[in-house]
């Protein structure tokens, strides 16, 4: 029997495949293609306090080996959620984690304290790094100072695994993660998506309406290989892997770069079954190498 | 077919039966390389007796020229059947079908679904010129009248088809009711709404947005509703909540 099983500070999973917020809606979308029991468990797409309409079009466009977003955090806001995505959420018995997003640092504490109050939530993740929504946004991901703060006060509101998730537009990550970490953070997910523009030449116009938007795709996984490595190499809690994972040997490269989870994004519009597949792919893999627990190789990289 | 345009024939045999027109398919180009996305196509008709979907398309990016190659036997990867579809005509005497370009391709199949209704169907079909005129003779066989313009004049009446359509809409008998389906570019979805709404006609409209996914994860297709709801809802997905609208409900922006 292969141990696929990772750790997220007091949270076990039956494995490290996650799917990463905003790329897997409440997961009710994706319940036709497969057992979603299967993976480690799911990432909701953001909650915010308030309902959010999101971004005017053209939210997305397409680049090489990868695409841009600026869909603006559009949800139902923390009380319709409850109401109408967490009854499927609740029935699935591997772990659901919740994506918070907020304006303020209030907004996040009341957010995480509404939704605690629900039973079987595995865990938060904190979306301080959306670099599509005006408000705030950038802020709290992109000063130390700032994360720590929020951080420090969700921390107040909730026992359960907290996890900030981390932009890599900033100079230095592993110094926002160390912030995270010291503000009482369990745990760090990166990276979210690259600033990244296009231009269409014929009508001269921005390809998104927003102008800028989020680079996200196979084309950012060398990005995200390396932040994560960084990441790995500073902090004491574990790091979850995100970035462009198409397939069970990409996860693995993420792995031995030291992280203890990953999350599939992009690749789950383009093949729905991409997470699955991810976590089949490790099976065989584990199988093929006679690896009996696939936490060994994590961080496992030989550097020389 | 026409120039650069395309029908792709593939088998599948239980959606051949299920397809509605309107559905749309979303699908992995061959050869792909560095092009991420499927590609949407709606469905151009099926066939439940020989267990075919057609799709029709027009050459012009890197994955439909790629899709154009394909040989017979090839296997496609192909995510469906996704979308709602129009709603069929009840108590009303005629249909009306609007299309664009290659906006006619859900019609082919609209008009299978409709070849036991009794009541009177007319397609207006604007092309650019000539040499992108293609359906007109398979949908006459399935009944229909056909109403061609181009924008140069060398196919049918010159102008836009818009124009046409009003010509029509003043001339025929108000008292009768009619149905009004519509699919094409952005520009003449917009004209064909103001002149829906100033006949009082009601409308069906089909879609087509940039999507990532074809089933409502990537929220990158939304369609602008006319009247945000009440509780501040702005937009409506393509895929999931389309890519059939009421056009009253609905607006087009740049």
């Amino acid at each position: 029997m292969i141990d696929l099983s990772t750790q997220i500070a007091s949270l076990r999973l039956q494995n490290p495949v996650l799917t990463a917020s905003g790329t897997f809606g409440y997961a009710e979308e994706f319940a036709d293609f497969y057992d979603l029991n299967r993976l480690g468990g799911v990432v909701t797409k953001t909650v915010t306090i308030e309902p959010r309409p999101g971004n005017a079009p053209p939210r997305i466009c397409e680049t090489p080996a990868g695409m841009l977003n600026s869909i603006g955090l559009p949800n139902v806001g923390v009380e319709q959620f409850i109401a109408e995505k967490w009854p499927f959420l609740s029935r699935l018995v591997n772990a659901v984690i919740i994506n918070v997003a907020g304006k303020t640092p209030d907004d996040f504490v009341r957010a995480v304290e509404r939704l605690d109050a629900l039973d079987g939530i595995a865990a938060f993740e904190l979306n301080y790094s959306c670099p599509n929504v005006k408000e705030g946004g950038l802020s709290f991901s992109s000063n130390p100072r700032v994360a720590e703060q929020v951080t420090a006060m969700v921390r107040k509101v909730t026992r359960r695994p907290l996890i900030t998730k981390l932009t890599p537009n900033v100079t230095s990550i592993s110094e926002i993660g160390r912030a995270c970490e010291a503000a009482g953070a369990d745990a760090v997910s990166a990276i979210n998506t690259l600033v990244g523009m296009a231009i269409d030449i014929h009508s001269r116009k921005p390809r998104l309406a927003s102008i800028t938007g989020g680079l996200s795709g196979p084309a950012i996984r060398p990005v995200a290989l390396a932040k994560v490595f960084e990441l790995a190499r500073v902090l004491r809690i574990p790091v979850i892997g995100i970035g462009g994972i198409q397939s069970a040997a990409d996860a693995l490269e993420f792995i031995l770069a030291g992280a203890a989870a990953l999350q599939i994004g992009t690749a789950n519009f383009m093949n729905p079954g991409a997470a699955l597949e991810v976590v089949e792919g490790l099976e065989h893999y584990c199988a093929g190498q006679k690896i009996a627990r696939l936490m060994d190789l994590r961080g496992a990289v030989k550097l020389k | 077919m026409a120039a650069d345009t395309f029908r792709l024939s593939f088998a599948a045999p239980a959606w051949a039966q299920t397809a509605r027109a309107g559905q749309f398919v979303n699908i992995q180009m061959p050869q792909h390389g560095d092009l991420l996305w499927r590609r949407p196509f709606s469905v151009h008709d099926a066939d439940s007796a020989h267990g075919t979907l057609d799709i029709l398309f027009a050459a012009v990016g890197r994955g439909s020229r790629a899709l154009s190659r394909c040989k017979p036997g090839d296997a496609l990867d192909v995510l469906g059947l996704l979308g709602n579809s129009f709603t069929e005509p009840a108590e009303e005497e005629e249909v009306i079908l609007v299309a664009g370009g290659l906006g006619v391709a859900p019609f082919m199949l609209l008009l299978r679904q409709l070849r036991h209704w009794p009541g009177k169907k007319t397609v207006f079909l604007g092309f650019r010129s000539s040499r992108q005129v293609c359906c007109a003779e398979t949908l006459v066989q399935r009944g229909a009248r056909i109403v061609l313009s181009s924008d140069d004049g060398s196919a049918g009446v010159r102008g836009l088809v818009t124009t046409a359509l009003e010509d029509y809409l003043i001339s025929r008998d108000a008292r009768q009711k009619v149905l009004l389906y519509v699919c094409g570019p952005t520009p003449m979805l917009r004209s064909v709404r103001a002149v829906a709404l100033q006949y009082h006609i009601p409308a069906q409209v089909t879609v087509e947005n940039r999507m990532a996914c074809g089933f409502g994860a990537c929220v990158g297709c939304p369609v602008e509703l006319a009247q945000p709801r009440p509780d501040g809802q702005k937009y409506l997905l393509a895929c999931k909540d389309g890519p059939v609208f009421p056009l009253e409900e609905i607006v087009f922006n740049d």
